[in-house]
């Protein structure tokens, strides 16, 4: 007879074969169900290791965030918002922090949170050398490189938020290799994080990928890393380019002309309006009409009439809209929205109209009480509810 | 029985049950798959610094229907206007509560009625008035109360709220509803990331019995400690982080629930609002919202956020979950009468081409067929016909895969982080899954088959209160009534 010594995979084999030969005699069926417990209870038992190793391992790292927050947030906060510039080597020995590299490098990855929660608190106000060489000190840029350079994408892309979250001073070299990558979304970071930083080639999102789907969160972000080259004094694109130059992407192109429009560029109204004249697309017109009304270009507000029997509905609201932001004040205008009024079919575009005449200076209200006299009974609420101060404008129609 | 008859029902459970195992398989390595995505991609800090920021950001309009909850509605209302999101509106319909419910909300917030253009967009019981704040206050200023007549139905009362939202998106839930700080943020981002239009978007919900809440703000996520809730945290967690996650993910999903979601308010209104006749009024709305998008030949997108974003308070008896599960069978079998040329329909895409059959054949069909084999095996056991260490394996075979089932859930809970903030607590999880299949899975058989029969027979629906018992609420004790 021979003797065996069960290893670890053994142990397996050895269950497996008993199961077998317990459950020859039975049905098929019987036998399927057999296999499918041990899949099911092996299948428990990692499910049980891994979350408790999830969990051991969530709780240590968080346990090292709230050592480094205890330890270095106040006296971070105190170099951050000290008028004073100082230098890294003073900070290191203020903050007394490890000489080892090793040491500081592992504790990278623990003062993220603490970063974040401290830029979040002091807001825009830290001095922003002191911000920088508080960085250099914990060797944050060498950290947010190494994680870019990783292997795991979630790494990477965190990586790249957490620079924009916490205003890292990083240069854009560290994104050059990303930013084409087959990854979509890895390759648009690595764009964004160009377009925040970059002063070579910044904005490659919109100079190349005129094909993509500009969903309303590249908006978002695209909307805010221009806000920030804004505020730091980092060229500025001029949007038109994008307006003429890709017709076959109107989400982008709807986003150009709104970015005219916040960043206030009145240089290019010119150039909108001879948009507006050629255009058919109802939402690129809408987009233009918001933004010359924005702008105040009083110089469309005969293209806006003339467009208005021909336009839709949609297009019609955003024009009278437009005419009362712009608020020009030229003769045409009120009698045009009396006219308009007297000829809307639907009650949200003759709430918008005499929205925008109640709140047009004199002669607006006056045209507003005197079509409030001619309305019959019926109608009679929709001029209550505009003068009502309590109701505010409808923000959606 | 004959012998033949009998051999082709085992033949056939057997198909279903397999079916239902790969299904089930399937929607665990989907939903993995997307929570695996979203935690890649996604950062929820970053997102709310980015959307707080943006002027893309869109205005959103939360609709709560309001019935006798005189006893809570203040603290509800303040929690409501008291979430982290740059501009929205809260608008609270009175749905013509016989108790102090819209007095008290005038004294609180300074209401007084306003002569407000409402324009029936969709038809609802009469409207009685809009009340808006005098008060200087900007927060006050965001509520808005639509006083109706009582419509006897939450759609009825929720349609009437859809008439006076003047946002792109409107989020429809309870007022009882305890909503995450920052769900909206979430809802909304919902919409911003896909190339398609979004017309609906789907947030995990849980059950707040047992959880602690402050000034109407979640303060600590427990996991309900009476058996009940227990079952319904299990079966909504599975719900919502498989089932409807690995739908979402092939753009299939069924229902957005009704007590929190956001919908797209021009495809709302087209698509006729909510159905005030219908018992799963969560349901029918998506198929009627769907039915408009494909019918005019739109591309459309429903997406399911796997965070937690709203806590609701479960039935704690027998009786009402009783209750609540026939209405819910009716409703389904309702569906599948207005509905009907939906199911096998190709012109519906995914909705019609998988969701509906796999609604009819795994969630309409199961009770019935489950019914029918407890039947069989009791007629079979007394007939010593059956193999009982056969039944015993088959059993337990079945009984361990919903256990791995539940330990799936439960690291996925963990996974993404929105549970419980004490680990341990999923022991709770894990008592109750394993004695679901024995105590509470068969209430939900025979409330399913009663549900059915009261519906082919036109038995009369009876809207009852729910009663409440109330969250662990450390100023306000809630108790009263609502829609059930």
């Amino acid at each position: 007879m021979e003797f065996y010594t069960l290893n670890r995979f053994l142990y397996l084999k050895y269950y497996v074969m008993v199961l077998y030969y317990q459950l020859m005699e039975y049905p098929l069926l019987a036998r399927i169900a057999a296999i499918m417990i041990t899949l099911c209870v092996l299948f428990i038992l990692i499910l049980i290791v891994r979350n408790v190793i999830v969990t051991q391992m969530a709780n240590y790292r968080q346990r090292k965030i709230n050592r480094a927050r205890a330890r270095y947030y106040e006296p971070m906060k105190a170099i951050a918002l000290n008028p004073e510039m100082l230098d890294t080597a003073d900070i290191v020995q203020q903050l007394d922090l490890p000489v080892r590299h090793n040491a500081l490098a592992a504790m990278s990855q623990y003062m993220v949170p603490v970063f974040l929660e401290l830029y979040r608190e002091i807001g825009e106000s830290p001095n922003m050398t002191n911000w920088r060489r508080l960085q250099q000190a914990f060797k944050m840029p060498d950290y947010f490189d190494r994680q870019i350079r990783s292997r795991t994408m979630r790494d990477r892309i965190m990586a790249f938020k957490n620079i924009a979250d916490i205003n890292a001073d990083l240069k854009e070299a560290v994104a050059s290799r990303y930013l084409y990558a087959k990854d979509a979304k890895l390759k648009m970071n690595a764009r964004f994080h160009v377009g925040r930083f970059g002063t070579t080639y910044p904005f490659k999102v919109l100079e190349e990928d005129t094909n993509l789907v500009f969903t309303e969160e590249m908006m978002v972000k695209y909307h805010n890393l221009l806000v920030y080259r804004s505020k730091n004094n980092l060229p500025m694109p001029n949007f038109v380019q994008w307006c003429n130059r890709s017709p076959v992407n109107e989400d982008l192109r709807e986003f150009a002309v709104n970015e005219i429009r916040l960043f206030r560029q009145r240089e290019d109204c010119a150039d909108l309006l001879n948009m507006l004249k050629s255009t058919h697309d109802e939402r690129f017109a809408c987009a233009l009409i918001r933004a010359l009304g924005a702008l105040e270009y009083y110089v469309a507000e005969d293209e806006f009439r003339r467009r208005f029997p021909a336009a839709s509905l949609r297009e019609r609201n955003v024009i009278c809209e437009a005419l009362g932001t712009m608020h020009s004040g030229l003769p045409e205008v009120v009698p045009f929205l009396e006219n308009a009024y007297l000829l809307v079919t639907d009650v949200v575009s003759g709430m918008t109209i005499l929205r925008v005449l109640y709140n047009y200076g004199p002669e607006g209200r006056e045209a507003f009480n005197r079509l409030k006299q001619r309305s019959t009974q019926d109608y009679l609420f929709l001029f209550k509810h505009i003068e009502s101060p309590l109701i505010k404008s409808e923000r959606y129609a | 029985m004959p012998e033949w008859l009998i051999n082709t029902f085992d033949g056939f459970v057997l198909l279903y049950s397999a079916m239902l195992i790969a299904s089930y398989i399937w929607m665990v390595l989907a939903a993995a798959g997307r929570h695996h995505h979203r935690k890649t991609y996604h950062d929820e800090d970053y997102t709310i610094d980015e959307m707080r920021k943006s002027p893309y950001t869109p205005f959103v309009s939360i609709v709560a229907p309001a019935y006798n909850e005189e006893k809570t509605i203040i603290t509800n209302v303040e929690s409501l206007l008291s979430l982290d999101y740059p501009d929205y509106e809260v608008i609270i319909v009175n749905d013509g509560s016989k108790d102090s419910t819209l007095q008290l909300l005038m004294e609180r917030f300074q209401l007084v009625k306003v002569p407000y253009a409402y324009v029936e967009k969709i038809k609802t019981k009469p409207f009685r008035g809009v009340y808006k704040t005098t008060s200087d206050n900007p927060v006050y200023q965001r509520l808005t109360v639509v006083d109706k007549v009582n419509g006897g139905t939450k759609a009825d009362a929720s349609n009437a709220g859809i008439n006076v939202v003047s946002s792109k998106y409107f989020v429809c839930t309870d007022v009882d509803c305890i909503l995450d700080k920052y769900a909206l943020y979430r809802v909304v981002w919902g919409t911003m990331c896909s190339g398609r239009r979004v017309i609906a978007v789907s947030a995990t919900m849980r059950m707040s019995n047992g959880c602690e809440v402050k000034n109407g703000q979640m303060v600590q996520v427990n996991p309900p400690h009476s058996p009940i809730p227990l079952f319904q945290e299990l079966e909504y967690t599975r719900s919502f982080l498989v089932g409807k996650t690995a739908f979402s993910s092939i753009n299939a999903l069924q229902n957005v629930s009704g007590g929190f979601g956001l919908f797209d308010t021009e495809v709302a209104i087209k698509a006729g609002g909510y159905d005030g006749d219908s018992f799963a009024e969560d349901m029918d709305i998506i198929c009627r919202m769907v039915r408009y998008m494909c019918d005019s030949g739109e591309d459309y997108q429903i997406v399911q956020i796997p965070e937690t974003c709203c806590w609701t308070e479960g039935p704690s008896s027998v009786k009402v979950l009783m209750r609540q599960r026939i209405r819910w069978a009716r409703g389904l079998l309702q569906i599948f009468t207005v509905h009907r040329d939906m199911l096998w329909n190709r012109n519906y895409r995914q909705f019609g081409g998988f969701t509906m059959p796999y609604v009819f054949i795994f969630e309409f069909l199961a009770p019935i067929i489950e019914a029918t084999g407890y039947l069989v095996l009791l007629s079979l056991f007394f007939r010593g016909e059956v193999n009982v260490v056969t039944m015993l394996v088959v059993f337990f075979a079945i009984y361990s895969f919903a256990q791995l089932l539940t330990m799936c859930i439960i690291s996925m809970d963990i996974y993404i982080g929105s549970g419980f903030k004490r680990k341990l607590d999923y022991i709770w999880f894990a008592i109750a899954s394993m004695l679901e299949p024995i105590f509470y899975h068969p209430i939900l058989v025979f409330a399913a088959i009663r549900g059915y029969i009261k519906q082919i027979f036109g038995a009369q629906m009876v809207w009852g209160n729910m009663v409440r018992k109330g969250v662990n609420q450390q100023d306000a004790k809630k108790k009263g009534g609502k829609h059930a």
